[in-house]
């Protein structure tokens, strides 16, 4: 087992690498530099080699790279002239209310995705499992910016039971103190993930009933309700737990169409107005910022499989 | 989706014994035994049994009838519903629907209908060519990566690990900022980051397919890599593809549209489906415009619910077990 | 007295798409207080289903029709399920064929045993896994208490196995039935776990249902004997008396299908004809009727019932055959009209010169860790130093249990794999030492027959392009010589010309088999390494598959290298028998020699291991057999490798690896510090497998 926590950091390091390297890389494939977008189009070449030299552009791609890690390393994700603001102080601002949407979504999507997966395994095929399936499958189809627009028009505007807009605070405690804003964007957020958790909940425990150590339980007696929740929910989870790793990227896109659909707060909102204004210090720290985010889950998921099933934990 | 499997004792209905005829004296003596070959007509290969399977699902038959439609509907409908997508017409700026606009007009003046088809006609062509282009390119990576083995798969894959950890999403945000993309340098942008996923599930079925026994006795024949690789295990690979870039096609609209809804789509005046949604958002909050969201996003909708229906029949077909990413 | 278990006229549907199966169609059978009751019968007669029809565990889409069970003169078949679940596990203890599959890999082993205990018993779990603990020593598990908490994946296959029976007999059932309780095992741990089972039987007094395909298995341990057949009981009636006289023609049948009773006269195997009926449109009449050597009109129009002179001897038959007398008179009138079916006596072919000769063979596949570097932290040593040659048109059977290197052996010689180290001569040629061109024209000498036949034959080619490849690959003839010989090779192994149109899931597991030989026999090879060919197949159709390859290596004059972990098989069809352990040879020498004088004590134990149809030789067995399990090839016993086990090691074993030297007649060698049987003359010993 610390052998394979071992191994698996050292994957974890491996794709870092990989990662900022491509990121940085993408840097520089702003026309003109990055220089050229930072200060628009009408720059003329002297102020570009100025700023290059002021920002290090003008070094050897590694340099840039080396020095770029040094600074990560430091927490120093780089200064948006934009905003007049260092980017980890906007991390710092926007990350906590990102991780509120975030949260609340991906706890209820699980709430209801993994018993209602279970129970459409068991009754498959009928009248239930199939209005259930429908559901899922317009989670896989519809965009989920386009949840959101329908939300918005069936609640906000046509029936005015929620507003259309997330909570408009600064801080975490202001987000909070206004559920009923947090309604919408949160159910939007979690639509798709629970399509996905009750259909891979739904195969996942299928295929476990097939299996030869279900009808060993049954000949040993067990109900089956025993069956299903002390033999095989717990096989199904472990399926499901290295899913949530793989679909991390997932987590992070939703993030960004819930949070501009409703003009939410969060890092995602603040990620997009950096895309619009071309502001790439913004851009480039938030990517670092959610590829470790998926990278550092991708590997506790993988050491919770391992924990969950004893055929990883004990080789 | 697992279907009822039969108990494992049954053997497969056999049919009444017919005498074969042999020139005789190299006949083994219980030639009588090997009458039951499979019933008589015509020999049913691995393609025509997935049609079955596949024909037996109702949903991917409407899926596929959808599809049919709405190709229908955005090639050739221009044809006989034309109208103008190029120039603005402000004086029909939202106009309701009416007999001259069946669907209205959008806040450029823009019929809404001829839009729809305009726009379909792209989110279509991206769609399938984005994931034509990344699957066939990580199928071949993974299938090259699955056969060389060792430590090249070793490397090859890491790349995979750290294109499947990328946020997907901001990483094109990033490019079309880049790029003011047009059609085609969106299909470029769609499948450069979305090739690892088909990569991994190809490389992962080539691994499997190298160690079947049927490319081993290729081997002992004396064949080489090359036929096992195009003889046998791309034949019996394009399964897993075929329904990969199913998938893709459902995934790549919906990046397409998402892009679009963010304002960084294909530049005007082209458009795609969710282009056109991109304003809704403004226009629902302050009226009844529901003209202006309803038919994109339902096309959206339908047509990915329809690729995923055939994807899904056609895993069953193959009988495949592939996870999505 | 009445039964302890009583079914009277079950019958068993199962919904599948295409219809429904009638798995079970009037079965009645009976199980009194202590007794082991056999069913016996091929794959798809529905001893299987009759057993989860007892249990009331019928997969999906299976019912109970018809018909009744009564377990201690209560019936158990109408009730509901809460009642059943009550039977099962406390009345009845149920045991499956892959002990593996069969436990849930994410609990330990402990609290998948205190589970039974606790669905049945009021008690706490400390009792309920001290009881786990008491069962597990019962079962023969050491150090039960510590291995408890360990998972299912921790265990070898025995021990899995002894931990399924010590969880189906937790709370003492008063009937267990053992689903093929032994068809994953080796035949030394299949040796022990029947030996178990029979034990525990008599020790705690319970009635056991043994359910099994293999007629050696059922006659040393079954008191009375249910052959069945496409979900019926065709006969039934006391061990003895059964072996001795079977009535019905198939399960005369099935004995005379067997290898080990032609194994010393060596006459062809009588196999039965065709397949087992469609049990979704079963025929009218007698179910065995259309492959019946016997059958008349009446067969065919009406359903015979069990019946017979006693009740303790029933058979459901018109004609049943006769009492003791399978004479030489009864066979002759048969064969006047089916005379290709008459057993003839076959001599073994002549032998030639060495086509083959293999010097110090060794393999070893490393381990590796890591997912870019790939340290290398083992060797798993696979094949360690093998010799042998094999002569023109003979066969040599090289035989072991699963693990032992002899499939490494066979895919070494058709070029599956490389050796590590050691020379291949084929006709005197150094195989290694050819490349290209002339390489592909080498591989053609010698060709692979492999086990699974599903597997070996691509799913998307017809038969036709299956059995064309070879000649494409090595680019020999015109199209249409190809297709000719396609034809003439489909002949040969008893196919018919249709069947080129055909693809490979439409055919049955032994017209596959056949496939897979016809394509071994395109490129006109003169070696075929044949690896388990008949393992996955019936008694009956096995017999099919065996007679067939003896009857092209005489037309042909082919040489077959023979891998089976089946000793009888081996024996019926080899010229010379090699026996493996752990990568290395430790016997070999002339069929008869190494079957009835063994001299390495593996391999006197593997023959006392491997069930015979004969239930007097199996009750006269001693109990020993081999113990323990195979050890593993990562870090082999120093000295000789069957020390761990061997009954008769001593400190030289583990010391000094003892070599191969000639024992009782000349070219019998067996590497053993204390063989069984005296050396031979040194001067005798010629070098016919050791240059």
């Amino acid at each position: 087992m610390v052998g394979y926590l071992i191994r698996r950091t050292g994957q974890a390091i491996i794709v870092l690498f990989i990662v900022t390297v491509s990121t940085l890389a993408l840097v520089h494939l702003f026309p003109g530099g990055p220089v050229h977008a930072l200060l628009g189009p009408r720059a003329t070449p002297q102020q570009i080699a100025y700023y290059n030299q002021l920002y290090g552009f003008d070094k050897p791609f590694y340099e840039q790279y080396i020095k770029w890690i040094g600074q990560l390393l430091h927490g120093n994700f780089g200064f948006s002239d934009k905003l007049n603001q260092s980017v980890a102080s906007l991390i710092a601002q926007d990350l906590p209310k990102t991780v509120i949407l975030v949260g609340l979504g991906t706890v209820i999507s699980l709430t209801f995705g993994i018993p209602l997966g279970v129970y459409q395994a068991v009754r498959r095929y009928t009248l239930g499992d199939y209005v259930l399936t429908g559901i899922s499958f317009l989670g896989y189809a519809t965009p989920t910016f386009f949840v959101g627009l329908l939300l918005v028009d069936w609640f906000a505007v046509q029936t005015r039971i929620f507003p259309p807009f997330a909570p408009q605070a600064s801080t975490v405690a202001g987000i909070l103190a206004n559920p009923r804003a947090l309604v919408l964007p949160v159910f939007t957020y979690a639509f798709l993930l629970y399509a996905l958790w009750s259909r891979y909940m739904r195969s996942s425990v299928m295929d476990n009933l097939v299996q030869d150590y279900v009808r060993t339980a049954r000949a040993k007696g067990a109900s089956e309700r025993r069956v299903i929740w002390g033999h095989v929910f717990r096989n199904s989870l472990v399926s499901i737990v290295t899913l949530l790793g793989l679909l991390l990227p997932t987590l992070v896109a939703g993030a960004i169409f819930t949070e501009v659909v409703f003009n939410y707060p969060g890092m995602g909102l603040a990620f997009y107005t950096a895309a619009l204004n071309v502001d790439y210090q913004v851009l480039l720290g938030f990517t670092v910022l959610a590829t470790l985010a998926v990278v550092i889950g991708n590997t506790l998921a993988d050491i919770g499989y391992a924990i969950l099933d004893p055929r990883v934990r004990y080789s | 989706m697992s279907m009822i499997t039969p108990p494992p004792e049954f053997p497969h209905a056999t049919a009444a014994p017919k005498e074969p005829s042999h020139p005789a004296g190299m006949l083994a003596p219980e030639r009588a035994a090997e009458l039951g070959l499979a019933p008589p007509g015509k020999p049913r290969g691995l393609a025509r049994r997935a049609w079955e399977v596949f024909t037996e699902n109702k949903l991917a038959l409407a899926g596929l009838a959808f599809l049919i439609f709405i190709v229908l509907f955005c090639f050739v409908g221009p044809l006989f519903y034309r109208t103008n997508q190029v120039n603005t017409d402000l004086s029909q700026y939202l106009c309701r629907p009416s007999g001259e606009h069946l669907l209205g007009c959008n806040d450029l003046g823009y019929d809404q209908l001829g839009r729809l088809m305009v726009g379909g006609q792209t989110s279509l062509e991206v769609g399938v060519a984005a994931a034509l282009m990344a699957v066939l390119f990580g199928a071949l990576y993974g299938a090259l990566s699955g056969f060389a083995g060792g430590a090249v798969d070793a490397v090859l894959m890491r790349v995979v690990d750290a294109g499947l950890s990328l946020p997907y999403l901001m990483v094109i945000i990033i490019l079309s900022v880049i790029f003011h993309p047009n059609p085609a340098t969106m299909v470029f942008i769609i499948a450069v980051f979305y090739w690892f996923g088909p990569a991994r599930l190809v490389r992962g079925e080539t691994l499997t397919l190298r160690t079947r026994e049927y490319v081993q006795a290729v081997k002992v024949l004396g064949g080489g890599q090359l036929r096992s690789v195009t003889r046998h295990i791309l034949p019996n690979a394009i399964g897993v593809i075929i329904v990969q870039a199913t998938f893709a096609v459902a995934d790549s609209i919906l990046i397409l549209s998402g892009l679009g809804f963010l304002g960084l789509g294909v530049s005007p005046p082209a458009t795609d489906w969710g282009s056109m949604l991109s304003g809704g958002l403004n226009y629902i909050q302050s009226g009844n415009y529901s003209w202006l969201i309803y038919p994109p996003g339902i096309c959206i909708i339908l047509t990915c619910i329809s690729f995923n229906f055939i994807g899904d029949a056609l895993r069953d077909a193959f009988e495949t077990r592939l996870q999505r990413r | 007295m009445t039964a302890l278990l009583q079914v009277e006229d079950l019958r068993t549907h199962i919904q599948l798409k295409e219809g429904v199966v009638h798995a079970v169609d009037g079965v009645t059978l009976h199980v009194d207080q202590g007794e082991t009751l056999g069913v016996v019968g091929e794959s798809g007669c529905g001893k299987t289903m009759t057993a989860l029809s007892i249990m009331n565990l019928l997969p999906v889409g299976g019912r109970i029709v018809g018909g009744s069970i009564t377990l201690g003169g209560r019936t158990i078949s109408d009730l509901d399920d809460e009642a059943m679940r009550d039977v099962r596990g406390n009345e009845i203890g149920m045991i499956f064929q892959d002990p593996l599959t069969s436990l849930n890999p994410s609990h330990t082993v402990g609290a998948q045993i205190a589970e039974t205990v606790l669905l049945h018993r009021g008690v706490t779990r400390k009792e309920a896994t001290s009881r786990a603990v008491e069962v597990l020593e019962l079962v023969g598990l050491p150090r039960a208490r510590e291995r408890i908490h360990e998972y299912p994946h921790q265990f070898s296959g025995g021990m899995r196995q002894r931990v399924m029976i010590a969880m189906a007999l937790a709370c003492q059932p008063k009937l267990l039935i053992a689903d093929e309780p032994t068809t994953a095992l080796d035949v030394t741990i299949q040796k022990q776990i029947l030996e178990l089972i029979d034990d525990l039987r008599r020790r705690l007094g319970m009635a056991v249902i043994l359910v099994t395909h293999d007629l050696g298995v059922i006659a040393g341990r079954a008191d009375r004997v249910a052959v069945m057949y496409a979900g019926r009981i065709v006969e039934t009636s006391p061990t003895g008396a059964l072996y001795d006289n079977p009535r019905h023609p198939y399960t005369e049948a099935l004995f005379q299908a067997l290898p080990e009773n032609a194994a010393e006269t060596r006459e062809r195997l009588y196999s039965i004809l065709g397949a087992p009926p469609d049990l979704v449109h079963p025929p009218d009449g007698c179910r065995f009727a259309p492959r019946c050597r016997y059958a008349a009109d009446r067969c065919r129009a009406e359903d015979p019932v069990l019946s017979g002179e006693s009740t303790a001897h029933t058979y459901a038959c018109f004609f049943p055959v006769s009492a003791g007398e399978k004479t030489e008179a009864d066979r002759l009138v048969v064969a006047g009209t089916e005379q290709e079916q008459e057993p003839q006596a076959v001599t073994l072919p002549p032998v030639g010169e060495v086509v083959l000769s293999a010097r110090d063979l060794v393999k070893e596949f490393p381990v590796t860790r890591g997912a870019v570097l790939q340290r290398k932290v083992g060797m798993v040593s696979a094949v360690a130093g093998m010799s042998f040659d094999i002569r023109r048109g003979e066969t040599l059977g090289l035989v072991g249990e699963s693990g032992c290197g002899k499939t490494t052996v066979g895919r070494m010689l058709v070029g599956l794999e490389k050796p590590t180290a050691g020379v291949i001569r084929f006709s005197g040629k150094d195989m290694a030492k050819s490349s290209g061109r002339q390489y592909r024209r080498e591989r053609r000498e010698i060709q692979y027959m492999f086990q699974d036949s599903y597997a070996s034959l691509d799913p998307r080619m017809r038969a036709g392009s299956i059995l064309r490849e070879p000649m494409i690959v090595q680019r020999v003839g015109s199209r249409k010589q190809q297709l000719a010989k396609v034809k003439e090779m489909l002949g040969r192994v008893g196919l018919p010309e249709s069947a080129m149109d055909r693809y490979p899931h439409e055919f049955s597991g032994g017209q596959r088999q056949r496939l897979g030989f016809a394509r071994a026999l395109m490129l006109d090879p003169q070696l075929i390494v044949a690896d388990e060919p008949v393992s996955a197949l019936d008694v009956s159709i096995q017999a099919q598959v065996l007679n067939m390859m003896r009857d092209l290596q005489q037309q042909l004059r082919l040489t077959y290298l023979f891998i089976s972990h089946d000793l009888s098989v081996v024996r019926y069809l080899s010229n010379h028998i090699g026996v493996m352990y752990l990568g290395k040879l430790v016997e070999i020498g002339t069929a008869d020699e190494v079957y009835l004088r063994p001299a390495h004590p593996y391999t006197k134990g593997l023959i006392e291991s491997a069930p015979t149809a004969d239930p007097e030789a199996e009750r006269a067995k001693t109990h020993e057999g081999i113990s323990g399990e195979l050890p593993s090839a990562l870090h082999p016993p120093s000295g000789c490798r069957f020390r761990t086990r061997c009954p008769l090691a001593q400190e030289i074993c583990a010391t000094v690896e003892p070599e191969l030297k000639p024992y009782g007649l000349p070219n019998h060698l067996a590497a053993c510090h204390f063989a069984l049987q005296p050396p031979a003359e040194v001067l005798a010993a010629t070098t016919e497998h050791v240059p």
